[in-house]
């Protein structure tokens, strides 16, 4: 996991610095529980019972286990694209589909894998895959995004970040 | 896929487009620190801009902000005004799933959308789209606007009809600045 210290003190990726191919550094969560699930559902008030009631998921919704959230889901992977981005980038926009279930005793693989940049009104836009996977091999968010990484000697990154027309 | 069995009906069809009202998504007074230090937590973010006021001045954002989509949440919440949603849901249906109770059709209830004229009603998330431009700080009042941006109907293999929504939720803060935009994707079958 990472540490508060190493996301203070984090060094400035840049445009400069990728290309199509280039793998980034990925974010490892897990082994998950279920107390983590648990503790999500707390949080966001969501109460369905796939995500905390062993007996209620295995023997009424037929399922291997109590599920990790989608919402959850939802959240890991723009917080990983932010942190790839600080402290001055911009994690733009991400688009993924729930594909594999995540159950108590999956440890999660977040990744991404730039594919191609362009420049765009001064900034610098890094297109990736993305995706999350459980226990090393199966994909469980397959998806693609873009963040926006300063080009050394370029103009700072807005914020509020403004898209590029057209881009 | 033949007429009959197509679940998208032209009254579902007619729901393309259709947005809801805009509204308040934050509790009335706003974000604040402890919802969003167990939010943080349960996402094991330790990132100190979200915490640590001396740190988060002297980042770009001057302040303390939300995680990127930290705003979207905010509107599942039961306020305390409400009738306790998890005991009406059982007084109802005691093996309640614990959700179809507590919110009618999934959390497109809370969204302000009228309810799709479907009898699928079990829903499975199928993939998000996410656009961030701003981060939601302190005391800021988020509002969100729903809309059906796109509905597909299918029949799976095994022959069932299968819904394909599509929700495209704005969220904007008190000075009506775009904070993000999330596009749910689901499945009702």
């Amino acid at each position: 996991m990472v540490s508060a210290d190493a996301l203070r003190t984090r060094q400035q990726l840049h445009y400069d610095d990728v290309e199509a191919g280039t793998e980034m550094p990925p974010l490892v969560i897990g082994p998950l529980t279920p107390t983590h699930l648990f503790r999500w559902s707390a949080a966001m008030e969501n109460w369905h019972r796939i995500h905390y009631d062993q007996n209620f998921a295995i023997y009424h919704e037929d399922l291997p286990s109590i599920l990790g959230q989608g919402s959850w889901k939802q959240s890991i992977l723009p917080r990983y694209l932010k942190d790839l981005c600080l402290p001055d980038g911009w994690a733009w926009k991400v688009k993924f589909q729930h594909r594999a279930m995540i159950v108590p005793g999956n440890t999660l693989t977040v990744w991404a894998k730039v594919t191609g940049k362009r420049e765009a009104e001064g900034l610098g836009l890094v297109d990736l895959d993305v995706g999350m996977r459980l226990d090393g091999d199966i994909e469980s968010c397959p998806g693609t995004a873009t963040i926006v990484l300063p080009i050394r000697g370029g103009r700072a990154i807005p914020y509020p970040f403004v898209a590029p027309k057209g881009a | 896929m033949s007429e009959a069995n197509n679940p998208l009906t032209e009254e579902v069809r007619a729901m393309i487009g259709v947005s809801g009202e805009k509204l308040e998504a934050s509790p009335p007074w706003g974000i604040e620190r402890e919802g969003l230090r167990i939010f943080c937590n349960a996402i094991m973010d330790p990132d100190p801009r979200y915490w640590d006021d001396a740190f988060a001045r002297s980042t770009k954002f001057g302040t303390i902000v939300t995680p990127p989509i930290y705003c979207s949440y905010l509107g599942m919440k039961t306020m305390q005004d409400e009738e306790d949603p998890i005991s009406r849901a059982f007084a109802e249906d005691p093996n309640s799933d614990g959700i179809g109770g507590v919110r009618q059709g999934g959390d497109v209830g809370k969204t302000g959308l009228p309810v799709l004229p479907t009898p699928l009603t079990r829903i499975l998330n199928a993939g998000n789209e996410i656009e961030v431009y701003k981060y939601p700080t302190l005391g800021d009042h988020i509002f969100s606007q729903a809309r059906y941006s796109d509905i597909q109907g299918r029949i799976t293999r095994d022959g069932a009809p299968m819904l394909v929504t599509t929700v495209e939720m704005t969220y904007t803060d008190q000075d009506d600045e775009v904070l993000c935009i999330v596009r749910q994707s689901q499945i009702r079958r």
